[in-house]
């Protein structure tokens, strides 16, 4: 066994290297941001930043939320909104559906399964779409970022596979003792298929932060507008950008600094819940991809 | 109780649904005149080529790149090490364009960005990356390889980890080394979810990265980023005056009937070689 070690020693070392490598090129973008948007804008303008931060301090990100010129505290509070409400209504419209569709007793339950599947499959367009949205006046309604996107057929596939697994004595046992469906969602399965609540409520909940096209499309007024939404304006239209380089509390703010730290903020949530989620993640892709 | 349930699930349907039916309806008062003018506009030779060369560049340069990168991942022995790789090369696939489009901005910054201060240092001239239309296309390899990374990892991990144990012991037994087992056990081992993804991901092109195409287009580097749905976007939401949609809908169809037919080829060549892989 030893001998065999050393045989393939040169290969686990290259191995090792270049996936390191790789893992470094993966992280060194975030951790670069990061290091400028704590840093002291003086250093930036001079060049002197590139892999360590230099003369530490929050000065950024309290001006880039608090300063109401940015609307990034305004951003980032109605992405949250969006997000937990979203979630919420998410996973219990895809909840519902999924358990419906797997009831035997439901007829027109595969019919209405390949409507779900068509929404998938065809898409209309933007325009189209646009059209049909604003008929049911969904234009500056936060609710677009909520209603349309309420029952996304993959997770409801996710979520009926998940359901058809389970075994059949669960609910019988129930009916015999004269259980109605809400009693058996709610005291049956809700507690045995909380891993599947986990899944779906997180991949809901991460694509509802990231969208960018539709609110893009629907949301004009300023207020409503999510944290992607002023991202976009402040860095990429970069042209008009509203930062400026200023003096706070005796440190000098490069736009570059405000610039990072809002990245920072628009990517903060998913950053602070990812080691704590992401078997839950790697779950819901390996039997969504199996299904699909 | 089970009919109160049912219209939850019935009322969205009907929603998702009523943006399609939409659809079918515009295209009927588009009529021909629509397609005839999409025809005759040199442009959308242009839109055209930008759109199948960035599909046929986000195959070909991206995916080999996936499966070697969760070859190598497998071939690990520290387990640590191999799960905090994966968790690392994971991460991207969860953030949004409009951050990883940004981040882009930030670090190649003109002014400030790290790849421009080594230019710099070592003696070239800063580049403004974001403003060149030959940058576009590395550009987006680059946003697509990143966050793809870890995503086509869990999957293809999964795979490696059903290849039967005894096939490994055999190939070791026929004096295959590690590459070689990499080569003829791990790699046909996969071919199936391999192909799977190939078809998903040529499906997908023209779908799934709007976001990373409207925030990386700008007018100085259009020669090269303004594909079909750039532009529909544009007709849409950012043309002065009333805005042409029935044009823009027949150009949308146009991307639709292109993306039905990558997913074809890409069905038939995946059946094809299958096949030659079994046989």
């Amino acid at each position: 066994m030893t001998k065999k070690n050393i045989k393939t020693l040169p290969f686990d070392i290259i191995n090792t290297t270049i996936l390191t490598l790789v893992a470094i090129i993966c992280v060194i973008p975030f951790l670069y941001v990061f290091f400028i948007s704590i840093s002291d804008g003086l250093y930036l303008s001079r060049g002197e930043v590139s892999f360590f931060p230099k003369g530490v301090n929050i000065e950024a990100w309290k001006e880039v939320i608090t300063n109401p010129r940015f609307s990034i505290g305004t951003g980032f509070r109605n992405s949250l909104v969006y997000t937990l409400l979203g979630t919420a209504i998410a996973v219990t419209f895809t909840y519902l559906t999924a358990y419906v569709l797997t009831r035997p007793r439901i007829r027109f339950r595969y019919f209405i399964m390949t409507l779900f599947v068509i929404t998938w499959v065809f898409e209309a367009g933007i325009i189209p779409q646009y059209i049909a949205y604003s008929s049911l006046g969904f234009i500056d309604n936060i609710w677009v970022m909520i209603i349309p996107g309420a029952i996304n057929t993959q997770y409801l596939i996710i979520t009926k596979a998940y359901l058809e697994g389970l075994p059949k004595e669960l609910e019988e046992a129930a009916i015999v003792d004269g259980a109605n469906d809400f009693t058996i969602v709610a005291k049956i399965f809700v507690p045995v298929t909380k891993p599947i609540i986990a899944t779906i409520a997180l991949f809901n909940a991460v694509s509802i932060w990231n969208q960018y096209l539709i609110p893009q499309m629907f949301l004009h007024n300023s207020n409503l507008k999510t944290i992607q939404q002023v991202l976009a304006n402040v860095i990429v239209g970069a042209t008009e950008s509203p930062f400026a380089n200023v003096m706070v509390n005796d440190v000098w703010l490069n736009q570059e600094n405000m610039k990072a730290a809002a990245i920072m903020l628009a990517m903060l949530p998913i950053v602070c819940i990812y080691p704590f989620v992401q078997k839950y993640f790697k779950k819901g892709i390996l039997i969504g991809s199996v299904k699909g | 109780m089970l009919f109160k349930l049912l219209p939850v699930g019935g009322m969205v349907i009907a929603f998702q649904d009523y943006s399609a039916f939409l659809g079918i309806r515009g295209s009927e008062w588009v009529g021909l005149e629509n397609f005839k003018r999409m025809l005759t506009d040199p442009y959308m030779l242009t839109l055209v080529k930008n759109t199948v060369i960035l599909a046929v560049l986000s195959v070909v340069c991206v995916f080999p790149f996936l499966v070697i990168f969760s070859l190598f991942l497998n071939e690990v022995r520290f387990q640590k090490f191999k799960g905090t790789i994966q968790s690392v090369s994971f991460l991207p696939y969860f953030i949004s364009s409009a951050v990883m489009v940004s981040i882009m901005y930030t670090v190649l910054s003109p002014t400030s960005g790290i790849v421009n201060n080594l230019i710099v240092k070592m003696g070239g001239e800063s580049v403004n990356f974001m403003a060149k239309p030959e940058w576009f296309r590395p550009i987006y390899i680059f946003l697509q390889i990143w966050q793809m990374l870890g995503y086509n990892a869990v999957i293809y991990m999964a795979g490696i980890a059903s290849i039967n144990g005894e096939l490994y012991e055999a190939a070791e037994v026929d004096g295959c080394g590690r590459w070689g087992k990499m080569i003829h056990v791990t790699l046909p081992g996969i071919s199936t979810s391999v192909i799977t993804m190939l078809i998903i991901s040529i499906g997908n092109i023209f779908t799934v990265d709007t976001d990373r195409i409207l925030l990386l287009y700008n007018a100085s580097n259009a020669a090269t980023s303004d594909v079909i749905q750039s532009y529909v976007y544009r007709i849409a939401f950012q043309s002065l005056g009333f805005p042409d949609y029935s044009y823009g809908t027949a150009v949308n169809i146009v991307k639709s009937l292109l993306a039905f037919i990558l997913v074809i080829i890409a069905n038939k060549l995946a059946d094809k070689y299958a096949e030659t892989r079994l046989f």
